[in-house]
């Protein structure tokens, strides 16, 4: 087959491209969901040889039409309309829900899967291949292909900056980001998608290199089911939704071999819907839950110009010495109106007046997978409520992002709670922190990291998939995102994503 | 530039998670077994019979999803919560801000719609009792309200939940629409104001550079 490259945009059969009440569809391998598992198991398949038929749920958005507007992005690309929450509503869950996923609306950030993470996984999940040795070069591969390199000096916005300024008075290691972009145009709007093609998301390259090799995209489509006969899939079957969610038609497909890529909340439910896997299906949930801590300077800092992420500092990353990562973060006024509470009326209108004046910090923790996603027959449940085992990780994370702001210089440093609790000097953060508890509603989190939901491992007592992503007691059914997930990995999850997505590709060509 | 100001369910959604999965019966019982909840349902009570002066109004024009003292209610909050008076910020006559409250209450799905009703219900009428206001939260003076809004901020559950939902939904409906980012500088969009060039799809990956060997 010849393989033409495809420039720009997809070639996608959207909900209004299908004209038939019933769609019946065969392929050598279907796979659910197009974002960073999705896409590249496409790819790495279809490069193959093999007929392979990606379908997405979301709307295929091209990037010419994205608005730079959070909040119309978060109706149009992101999962329950940005809404998705835990059923304590206290934590948003953010996940890409469009042609790409999370992928499109992510921070660009690159990590490799931390060494320490992998060993962990070999220890207590009888991971054995899952050393630096086999994976090393699955991250070169990715790295390469998605132009992954080190923020430049003009990729270190202000925000960032007046951190690492701050972290050298501490003394605390700071690195620029690792990220998947080439020429950042430093617009600030990665979260709403990159409007001009430069972060280098599933939407430009794996997608449009699986369709160079054949793949066929489908978007709109919901998947319900996984059908399986006697132990074995068999295909699957959903229905195609329009924008405005009218039913267009039933979708089936035959095909021998399945793959899951929905996410870590869509994967677990469409197995539970289908009845497939063991009892390890949906639980073990993670998902990094985040504080973003905010705080006024003295000077304008303008958040939302310049490269979203910058830099990070990374001194207290593995779990001997506290097991989390700050992450400077921009933001815009639609954001910000949101994460922190300087108090009702007048002081709230003079923050935001001064919004230009504010910087903000995004906490990650090595959390506990504590959480269980569920399908109650009517919709799913995100049940996840920050362990007492974690909350000691979170304000440790926090007390150290109020300390980097007051040694960047900032005036006022606002906790990210329901009520007012600022800081202004380093003797009041003890017992400004000291007074929040875990409790639902007391402090505002955001997760962009879901994972861990099939957790892959050796043996079907603690993990849902086995070490090559198959799940357990199905023949020809793997999960390829970051359901697979056995513990949170600290770091922002896309590259190991990548990464294992490959792997599982290889090993399911290897079984073919 | 040709900009739509008109909310969407995300925003609405986004607005609504302090109460997006408080079930019916969840949202009750949380009510239910919180000490002050126990206080401010049963002030919701007596509240019920509270009349206020606002009852006879009816809602603003063009309001199709709001009802007439959820109406009140967020032209209220929106006064209490934005006094924007004597600031160099976009004036609330200008900005519509409980009508984008009303498209975004309309596009709510409707369990979600239905707990957030009660919600403000609860939040209006327990002023009578929380606080000993001996009002609906519609006829509190501004700097009662402001007492209000910041008792229930670090009351229990429920009270947080609800205090979060309104001013959400307030402070999303103002500063999402683009009035109002000019006074702080805000950019929005830029690509285009840049004439940035679009860089398309990158290139197929060369693949002798990675060999397939490598990865296996």
């Amino acid at each position: 087959m010849s393989v033409q490259a495809i420039a720009r945009g997809l070639p996608v059969v959207q909900a209004s491209d299908v004209t038939s009440a019933q769609l019946t569809l065969k392929a050598d391998v279907v796979i659910v969901g197009s974002g960073a598992g999705g896409a590249v198991t496409a790819y790495e398949l279809a490069r193959q040889g093999l007929d392979v038929l990606v379908l997405e749920a979301g709307p295929y958005v091209p990037s010419t039409a994205f608005t730079e507007d959070f909040a119309d992005s978060l109706e149009t690309l992101y999962e329950d309309h940005g809404s998705q929450s835990n059923k304590d509503g206290d934590l948003l869950i953010l996940q890409g829900r469009c042609v790409g996923g999370s992928t499109v609306v992510n921070g660009c950030v690159a990590f490799r899967t931390p060494d320490f993470i992998l060993e962990e996984w070999r220890r207590d999940f009888g991971l054995a291949e899952m050393t630096p040795a086999t994976l090393n070069p699955y991250f070169e591969r990715v790295e390469k292909h998605l132009s992954i390199s080190t923020n430049g000096p003009h990729e270190i916005a202000r925000h960032s900056q007046l951190m690492m300024a701050g972290a050298q008075k501490l003394g605390w290691s700071m690195k620029p980001f690792q990220r998947n972009v080439r020429e950042c145009a430093l617009t600030g709007h990665c979260l709403s998608g990159c409007k001009t093609d430069r972060k280098q998301s599933m939407l430009v390259t794996y997608l449009p290199w699986a369709a160079a090799h054949g793949a066929r995209i489908h978007s709109d489509t919901r998947v319900s089911r996984v059908l399986s006969d006697n132990g074995r899939v068999t295909g699957v079957e959903g229905e195609v939704i329009d924008r405005t969610g009218h039913k267009v038609a039933d979708v089936r497909v035959e095909a021998p071999r399945v793959i899951l890529a929905a996410g870590a909340v869509q994967t677990p439910v469409i197995l539970q819907r289908s009845e497939l896997g063991n009892a390890q299906v949906g639980r073990h949930f993670a998902c990094h839950p985040s504080m973003y801590v905010g705080a006024r300077y003295p000077e304008p800092v303008y958040p939302w110009r310049g490269a979203l992420l910058g830099t990070y500092v990374d001194e207290f990353m593995h779990p001997k010495d506290g097991g989390f990562v700050l992450e400077v973060g921009g933001l815009g006024v639609a954001e910000m109106c949101l994460i922190t509470e300087p108090g009702t009326g007048k002081p709230y209108i003079d923050y935001m007046q001064h919004a230009r004046f504010n910087a903000g910090i995004v906490t990650l923790i090595h959390d506990h997978n504590v959480g269980e996603i569920r399908w109650n027959g009517e919709y799913k449940t995100i049940d996840y409520r920050l362990s007492d085992q974690d909350f000691p990780s979170m304000m440790a994370a926090l007390t150290a992002a109020v300390r980097l702001h007051l040694a960047a210089g900032a005036e006022e440093v606002f906790l990210p709670a329901t009520e007012r609790l600022a800081v202004r000097r380093e003797s009041e953060i003890e017992a400004m922190v000291g007074q929040l508890r875990n409790r639902p509603q007391a402090l505002r989190m955001v997760s962009y990291h879901p994972q861990g939901s099939c957790r892959m491992g050796a043996d079907p007592a603690n993990s849902a998939v086995d070490p090559h992503g198959r799940l357990h007691g199905v023949e020809g059914l793997y999960v390829a995102d970051a359901s697979l997930l056995p513990t949170s990995l600290i770091v922002n999850p896309q590259v190991t994503v990548y990464a294992l997505a490959n792997y599982v590709a290889d090993r399911l060509l290897a079984s073919a | 530039m040709t900009r739509t100001t008109t909310p969407t369910p995300g925003a609405a959604r986004h607005a609504a998670a302090p109460v997006a999965s408080l079930s019916r019966r969840r949202f009750l019982r949380t009510t239910l077994i919180a000490g002050a909840g126990v206080a401010a349902l049963a002030g919701a009570g007596f509240a019920w019979l509270r009349r206020s002066p606002v009852d006879s109004l009816p809602p603003g024009e063009g309001i199709r999803y709001l009802t007439a003292s959820e109406y009140h209610l967020f032209q209220h909050a929106t006064a209490v919560l934005l006094p924007v008076q004597g600031t160099p910020l976009t004036p609330l006559s200008q900005v519509p801000v409980v009508q984008h409250i009303d498209h975004m209450i309309g596009l709510l799905p409707g369990h979600l719609r239905k707990q957030v009703g009660m919600g403000l219900t609860l939040f209006d009428n327990a002023a009578v009792v929380s606080g000993w206001h001996g009002r609906r939260f519609v006829d509190l003076e501004t700097a009662d309200a402001v007492q209000y809004f910041d008792d229930w901020s670090h009351g229990n559950t429920i009270q947080k939940a609800l205090a979060t939902l309104v001013k959400r939904f307030v402070y999303v409906a103002y500063w999402r629409d683009p009035a109002t980012w000019g006074p702080v500088e805000f950019d929005g969009p830029v690509s285009e104001k840049w004439g940035l060039a679009y860089l398309g799809n990158a290139p197929l990956p060369d693949q002798q550079a990675v060999s397939q060997e490598a990865v296996q």
